[in-house]
């Protein structure tokens, strides 16, 4: 389970994101405050993935598999970082 | 009937159209630049000399091609378009003209608002706006979805039952503007056109006021036949004792330069056919046939009609 | 070394075994392993046979949706053409994207994943046979009643989107409709059945050694669409069953007059929908990443890169849905999110297209027919993803949306992401399942043909579609100069036909089923699909220790097929394959496998029977077969779960693994908690339209039931989980009586009942009626979700008194036991919330 949550944990931190954002824009319609509420949920998911990042660079690598495992991990936060830029977009110029 | 340019998208009308056309300039741009390096990349894959190829062959190739020049391209795009999308929907001045339009099936009813929101000039498949100056449009339904697009003045906005969408369109000269339902909605849905005319706002204006004009005696044969044959139980002429509002108003059918949702020109031998067996022209749509009416009633139905301006 | 187990994995170093294998060893396991002939041919469970049949079956699906669309083409080639009358045009555009989508796409991929990924993992066979046969069968014989629907006029109308409110009962009175939303209904099934199978498959059945890393890039395509398939279509399912809720019992979800919402179905349909085409685009983007592999001679560039575009695509798709809804007038806010998540989801498939190119470009790649179909299909998909980009831009959408543009970006994606694959993949593993390769020259034929008449039909509706045609219009007038365009789009359409008919030449004359006497590698693949196989897969399970074996061990056929490997006969006599760890792939336990059955395709018939009676109103004989579906199921899975005398055997080289293993590691287990996050996800997407129908109407909205009887509900369902924990636990221990557990879970599962009886007492009492409104609706729907899963858990305890009986509920621990154990502590804690969300808000 700590593996696949280690592999996953860039694109899992996105999802939180993206949901939580859709759930806060249906809820409090007025712009203002969802425009708030976005920032300090992007920063506090974008501050997640950086924390994840720093615990991956002390994983303990002994086969293969594990730095294999940690490279994907990497990648998904690269990726799930920017997704995350990008879905806070949005509420700075919508 | 319906005049102008036949390349909708690319030849706008107005300002809201206009700058999605701008838009669509620069993504087919993008298209075309970004098919044209994948095409090389292939090209060179395959057919490239040793020295490209090993430039294209390794993990490096893919985190510039494949993640770098994407996230480059793509944040640029996002900006560009959420950028356009609040200037598109930004609010209207509060006293710009007010249009109700309510998809039917498989039709539109059009209704003018008057600055507290109430109707004052009910109209159907056609819409005349004064050129130069932007109109607010309230999308609704009352039945099924529709949508309602008129590429050369807006994108599209769906008509949904139950809710109530705005839609603003411009266009800054007079024209004839031919639209479409856009979404899916049974039966005859290829056949729900819809007609935009813009006038100078002076003539607009003159047109506007002659339809609220003292409406003059219509001739008593077609009245006669209009109320005998149960045409009144669904249409409305205003002024007269037909009031049916299940079908389109036919107040001003006469200056409608298209019938049957914008798919037929209008005149009275058209007219007379589409009372007739408007089946045979437009399958499935509401309006029963007539076929038992003999000719010299359809003509003289159709004259009356012809006579709504 | 590392070891996720306590398996050690330096035993690996014992294979290959030296020496002679014993004499008999592989004529036993032929006779294990053979297949049923003649009639008898339809219990067979085998993956080669499923496989095929499953790919066959499918592209049969594919040839009558495609029909169709010629008949169309032929119909929008000139303005008002007689071809087809309107009604006839709009049943044949909804069939041609029902049938494409869930009858063939789907199931193609679907069915490509049965036959190739049991090979490609070494395995004897997928974890669930009987399953698999299940959900084939149920698929066919289903599949093929509602496309009849379309000769009798009673095809569905409303397009595969089948938007409220025009197909509610007041504007699609007939029961048109209804053939939809039953035949999608358990097609659903079908594709949720085979994804479980798959899920577990790959991520336990590989060979020893196959550790995540070393996975075929196709298996980790085939993990993510498994896992999408779960998550995504249980949305559908809801949604199809509150539309059908709708028009039988006049329930209104979807009818704005009475507090439900027409845009609702909208949310449910495409949190599906969009999900959907990568759920067809991921297997066919692994297969296309197998075999530039293979076609370039090279190991695939970036192949971590590609797994995490995998990963990424499987998220991100389920935050772009709400793009098929930019024009619905949804907030700017809402919109931009969903805009910028399509751009995100672009980037992966950017990854795979350059590791691709990449791959190419290291490699020497042969032009033969798979690789021209890979390279049209590349070039095909970019096309497709980039309209799909300009869509993405939401003032671009509001022009292009439900326009020809979106029609030619659709086909794009689909055709370059999926058909051209998959003939790559027809090519390509031919000689894996025919005793002849297709041939080289009439491909290319087929290829050049496909691929210029795909382009010549679609290329021109892009500009169509910019020029103001609507899709899904039966006609269109003359005088917007459309005609000339449509024209060249059905010459470009009657090419692409002759591509296919082409194909279909050369399967007649090349085509030649064999399940042990095949063509072989003639490609020169380097995976594992390609060891010398019979009906029991490979002889013996190698070792894996890289991503393309055989390149990498010239060695590695002759030592699999000399049984110098794990498993080189049957053990126990029985079928068997063995169960290795998720992570690192380390033996755990040897799977007795069911074999061949009639059950599982009586069971089908019958459950395809079911739904198609019921559509027709012919109740009696519906219900009657859903009795007698839910009995061939029992039965099947009564000969399952047993265990054989001796509890652990030799696999090879001295390794002994146990024969039967309950818990946490057992694959049913898994199976089950896949179930429970299917229904889980059912259960999600019926609380989000309880609260979203909430949000759009709260003035139908009144006070909820009362809250004291949560008093008695909640110990109730707490009452049941309870009981159903100590059936488990008490059967471990020594001095419990024979009856005590299945007793134990009866009272758990009646306990059960009586939890989702009082809530729907309470309910009944507060007067609040399902058709009243919006939230009578759904609280009903949540409270029926209930009482079914509560239903199942009484059968359950009737299926567990019976094996209980018989003795066969076995001490210390039984998996029919623990599985079923699991589902009624699931479904406690689901009422549990269903009450408590259900009352959370009201007017």
């Amino acid at each position: 389970m700590r593996t696949w949550a280690f592999l996953l944990g860039g694109l899992v931190i996105w999802a939180v994101h993206f949901f939580t954002l859709y759930i806060m824009a249906s809820v409090f319609l007025t712009p203002p405050l969802a425009r708030t509420l976005t920032m300090l949920i992007t920063l506090a998911c974008l501050g997640a993935i950086a924390f994840l990042a720093f615990k991956a660079r002390r994983i303990e690598i002994e086969t293969a598999t594990d730095s294999w495992v940690r490279a994907v991990a990497l990648l998904g936060m690269g990726v799930g970082g920017v997704a995350i830029v990008w879905q806070a977009l949005p509420a700075l110029l919508v | 009937m319906t005049s102008g340019s036949i390349f909708a998208v690319f030849d706008p009308a107005g300002p809201y159209a206009g700058s999605i056309t701008t838009l669509a300039w620069v993504l087919i741009a993008m298209f075309v630049a970004v098919l044209a390096v994948v095409i090389a990349a292939l090209w060179i894959a395959l057919r490239g000399s040793g020295r490209l190829k090993a430039r294209l062959g390794g993990t490096r190739a893919i985190w510039i091609g494949g993640i770098g020049f994407p996230v480059v391209v793509l944040t640029a795009l996002l900006v560009y378009g959420l950028t356009l999308t609040r200037h598109l929907t930004a609010p209207m001045p509060q006293d710009a003209m007010r249009v109700r339009i309510t998809g039917e099936m498989w039709w539109w009813r059009v209704a003018y608002l008057d600055p507290s929101g109430r109707p004052f000039m009910l109209d159907a498949n056609e819409l005349h706006i004064p050129a130069g100056r932007p109109v607010l449009l309230e999308l609704e339904s009352n039945d099924v979805i529709h949508s309602f697009w008129v590429p050369r003045l807006s994108g599209k906005l769906d008509m949904v039952p139950g809710r109530r969408n705005t839609l603003p369109i411009q266009a800054d000269g007079p024209g004839v503007f031919a639209g479409q339902c856009a979404e899916y909605c049974g039966g005859p849905h290829a056949l729900m056109g819809f007609v935009v005319i813009a006038h100078e706002p002076a003539a607009f204006d003159r047109m506007m006021a002659a339809r609220r004009a003292p409406r003059p005696v219509p001739d008593e044969r077609g009245r006669q036949l209009f109320r005998s044959t149960g045409c009144a139980a669904c249409h409305r002429i205003a002024g007269t004792e037909a009031n049916g509002m299940a079908g389109p108003d036919l107040t001003h059918v006469g200056s409608r330069r298209s019938l049957g949702a914008g798919i037929l020109p209008n005149n009275r031998g058209t007219l007379a056919g589409w009372i007739g067996d408007s089946q045979a022209i437009k399958p499935g749509n509401r309006m029963p046939p007539y076929k038992t009416l003999s000719a010299a009633d359809l003509q003289a139905l159709a004259a009356y009609l012809e006579a709504r301006k | 070394m590392k070891s996720e187990t306590g398996f050690d994995p330096a035993l690996y170093a014992r294979f290959p075994t030296p020496g002679e294998r014993p004499e008999g060893e592989l004529e036993e396991l032929e006779r294990i392993w053979c297949a049923p002939r003649g009639w008898q041919l339809l219990t067979a469970v085998n993956n080669n046979y499923i496989g095929f049949f499953y790919v066959a079956a499918a592209f049969l699906f594919f040839l009558l949706a495609g029909i169709l669309a010629l008949v169309m083409r032929v119909q929008l080639a000139l303005p008002l053409q007689g071809v087809l009358p309107q009604d006839t045009y709009n049943q044949f555009f909804t069939m041609h994207g029902t049938v494409m989508m869930f009858l063939f796409a789907v199931p193609m991929v679907e069915a490509i994943g049965v036959l190739l990924l049991p090979q490609m993992l070494a395995a004897r066979d997928l974890p669930f046979p009987r399953l698999s046969a299940y959900a084939f069968w149920a698929y066919f014989v289903g599949g093929l009643c509602f496309f009849t629907s379309l000769f009798f006029g009673l095809a569905p109308d409303g397009g595969w989107f089948m938007y409220p409110p025009y197909t509610s009962i007041t504007y699609s009175p007939g029961i048109n409709a209804d053939f939809w939303l039953l035949g999608i209904g358990f097609i659903e099934i079908s594709a949720i059945a085979g994804a479980i199978e798959i899920v577990v498959g790959v991520l336990r059945t590989r060979a020893p050694g196959m550790t995540l890393d070393k996975m075929p890039i196709y298996a980790w395509a085939m993990l993510v669409f498994g896992v999408m398939i779960i998550i995504a279509f249980p949305s559908v399912i809801l949604g199809t069953l509150l539309l059908e809720l709708e028009r039988a019992f006049n329930w209104p979800f979807f009818d704005p007059t009475r507090g439900g919402d027409a845009l609702l179905w909208q949310h449910l349909f495409w949190f599906f929908g969009h999900p959907e085409v990568y759920i067809i685009f991921l297997p066919a983007s692994g297969l296309v990443s197998m075999m530039v592999a293979t076609m370039t001679r090279t190991p695939l560039v970036g192949h971590y890169l590609i797994v995490l575009a995998f990963l990424a695509t499987g998220f991100i798709s389920f935050g772009v849905w709400a793009h098929h809804m930019f024009t619905t007038g949804m907030p700017n806010l809402s919109i931009g999110f969903f805009s910028a998540a399509s751009m995100a989801v672009s980037v992966p498939a950017g990854i795979q297209v350059f590791s691709w190119i990449a791959t190419f470009a290291v490699g020497k790649p042969r032009y033969n027919v798979p690789t021209l179909f890979l390279l049209g299909g590349i070039v095909t998909f970019v096309i497709g993803g980039l309209t799909g980009v300009m869509v993405a831009m939401v003032p671009f959408d509001w022009q292009a949306h439900d326009s020809y543009f979106i029609v030619a970006h659709l086909h794009h994606v689909l055709i370059g992401g999926m058909v051209f694959p998959m003939f790559a993949a027809f090519y390509y593993w031919t000689p894996m399942t025919s005793s002849r390769a297709l041939s080289e020259q009439l491909g290319k034929w087929a290829f050049w043909l496909m691929f210029t008449g795909m382009q010549v039909t679609f290329w021109p509706m892009h500009l169509v579609g910019l020029m103001g045609m609507p899709r899904r219009v039966y006609t269109y007038l003359p005088g917007r100069e459309w005609e000339v365009i449509n024209m060249i789009s059905t010459v470009g359409a009657f090419t692409l036909a002759a591509g296919v008919l082409a194909f279909l030449i050369d399967v007649a004359r090349n085509f030649r089923f064999t399940t042990d006497s095949d063509a072989g590698n003639v490609y020169g693949g380097g995976t594992l699909e390609w060891l010398p196989t019979g009906l029991y897969s490979t002889r013996s399970i190698p070792v894996v220790k890289s991503r393309e074996p055989l390149w990498d061990d010239p060695k590695l056929a002759e030592d699999v097929e000399a049984g110098r490997y794990f498993l080189p006969g049957s053990a126990t006599g029985l079928r068997e394959t063995i169960i290795t760890s998720p992570l690192r792939a380390e033996p755990q336990y040897l799977q007795i496998m069911p074999g061949p059955s009639a059950w599982p395709f009586l069971g089908a018939v019958f459950t395809a029977g079911f739904f198609i009676l019921l559509t027709v109103q012919a109740y009696i004989p519906s219900f009657a077969c859903g009795i007698l579906a839910v009995i061939c199921v029992l039965r099947w899975l009564w000969d399952t779960d047993r265990l054989v005398k001796e509890p652990d055997v030799d696999v090879g080289a001295g390794i002994r693994l146990p024969t039967y293993v309950t818990g946490p590691d057992s694959h049913g287990w898994w199976a089950m908690m896949i179930l429970l996050i299917v229904v889980g996800m059912i259960f999600v997407m019926g609380v989000f339209s309880f609260f979203y129908l909430y949000g759009v109407q709260p003035r139908f909205w009144v006070a909820p039931a009362d809250l004291w009887s949560l008093a008695m509900v909640l110990p109730a369902y707490g009452a049941a989980s309870g009981l159903a924990w100590l059936a488990r636990y008490m059967l471990a221990r020594e001095a419990t009586e024979l009856w005590t557990p299945g007793v134990l879970f009866l009272c758990g599962a009646i306990a059960l009942a009586t939890g989702i009886g009082a809530d729907l007492w309470s309910w009944i009492a507060s007067g609040l009626r399902p058709d009243a409104s919006g939230q009578g609706a759904t609280v009903y729907a949540l409270l029926g979700l209930e009482a079914m899963l509560a239903a199942i858990g009484l059968l359950m305890a009737g299926y567990i008194s019976a094996r209980n009986s018989r003795g066969m509920i076995v001490r210390p621990h039984n998996n029919s036991l623990d599985l079923c154990v699991l589902w009624v502590i699931y479904t406690a804690g689901q009422g549990a919330l269903t009450a408590v969300l259900t009352r959370a808000v009201g007017g």
